[in-house]
């Protein structure tokens, strides 16, 4: 009984010794925990991870330890892969914590860069309201000029008798100058509207004289146009007799009858 | 390897024997301390598989950490206490790695998404003062 005894326990101490004997063998995994983790360790953020950092280096220590006084490839395998991994995690917890900290810096930078652009667009639209507003000062300034008067419908002018060739629609060249005048404010100011009335005095049948204030009305509308005013800025009516001024019973009467009327109204209306 | 010093007499030959032959081949009984560790690493990987979800970041570490996980329930089964301890081990580091990847993963998307946003409003910023 005692010899089968001996036998074991000399095979047992025997593979003990070999397993302690093997000499140092370079071993891939720690060769790569040990850049892993120096690598880690010489981040300027280490210290949020502080706790897998100390934890690589522990078993990189480890590692290190049985390697050199001859472990086993398997146990210096594991703990390099603990240690590699330890290193990984700390620095994936770094790149985070990077991240992270460009983004509580961007999401301050976004909010000014809105803060100046809203500015910005607010400077931007107090001068066009400005220069809105200078455009429609020189129209008002420009009517009030050509003796318009101002009515319940809006500032209105007057265009009389003696600008139209007698019974005909063309404007005579005296017209021009009040609409160049008029277009070159109307084109400062698109958003203005002007609506132009034809009217005549009592003379002659309704068809003609409704024929005669449309074409008259059309008349000072083509010039404008011709000069460049929007055709959405313009409305041209014939009213014929029925809107007279004055009384048609005498030629002075008759005559102020006979004109084109403008009437400027607000961008609003 | 201390195991190595024993007092003869105190014991006889044959246990000794036994005792260091299942100490180096690892074939002890498993502890419940084994069992527990492959238990929290199981919880580890599930939790690690609802970070990463469907994103490619940690999704190599996730199947790493569930090969591994695999590997050591094996090795339960198999009585191999060490083999279990240590592959479960490595998947709780797998996973631990794999929801930290997502998560600086998902973290530097937000940011370089910001700091496109900024580049993109400046720009817009900087071409309507331009038409002014």
């Amino acid at each position: 009984m005692k010899a089968p005894q001996k036998v074991l326990l000399t095979i047992t101490i025997a593979s003990l010794l070999t397993a302690c004997g093997s000499t140092p063998q370079r071993v891939e995994e720690l060769e790569t925990a040990r850049e892993v983790v120096s690598q880690v360790e010489s981040s300027p953020r280490a210290g949020i991870a502080a706790g897998n950092v100390a934890e690589a280096r522990k078993a990189l220590d480890r590692a290190n330890r049985l390697a050199g006084s001859g472990g086993k490839v398997n146990d210096i395998e594991f703990e390099a892969q603990v240690a590699t991994r330890q290193a990984q995690i700390a620095n994936e917890k770094i790149l985070t914590a990077q991240a992270r900290e460009e983004i509580e810096k961007g999401t301050a930078e976004r909010q000014a860069v809105l803060v100046s652009a809203r500015e910005a667009e607010a400077r931007r639209r107090a001068t066009q309201a400005k220069v809105a507003e200078q455009r429609a000062n020189a129209l008002e300034q420009e009517l009030a000029e050509l003796k318009a008067k101002k009515t319940d419908r809006g500032m209105v002018l007057t265009l009389g008798d003696v600008l139209f060739d007698t019974g005909l629609a063309t404007l005579k060249p005296g017209a021009y100058g009040t609409i160049d005048r008029l277009a070159s404010v109307l084109k400062q100011a698109p958003d203005r509207r002007v609506m132009i009335e034809g009217h005549t005095d009592s003379v002659g049948s309704d068809e003609y004289n409704q024929g005669l204030s449309e074409r008259r009305a059309m008349a000072v509308q083509t010039a404008l146009l011709e000069r460049g005013v929007q055709a959405n800025q313009i409305t041209a009516v014939g009213k014929g007799k029925h809107y007279p001024v004055a009384s048609n019973d005498n030629a002075a009467g008759r005559q102020q009858n006979r004109r084109v009327e403008m009437i400027f109204t607000d961008s609003s209306s | 390897m201390r195991a190595q010093i024993t007092r003869p007499g105190s014991l006889s030959l044959l246990s000794t024997s036994v005792l260091m032959l299942s100490l180096v081949s690892g074939c002890s009984s498993i502890s419940e301390v084994t069992r527990e560790r492959v238990a929290r690493s199981e919880s580890s990987v599930q939790q690690a598989q609802q970070a990463v979800g469907r994103s490619e970041a940690g999704a190599v570490e996730l199947q790493r950490a569930k090969d591994n996980l695999e590997q050591a329930k094996a090795a339960l089964n198999d009585k191999q206490a060490q083999r279990a301890e240590r592959l479960a081990q490595l998947a709780q580091l797998d996973a631990e790695l794999a929801t930290a990847k997502s998560q600086s993963g998902a973290a530097r998307r937000a940011a370089d998404e910001l700091i496109e946003s900024i580049k993109t409003l400046k720009q817009e910023a900087a071409r309507s003062t331009e038409t002014d």
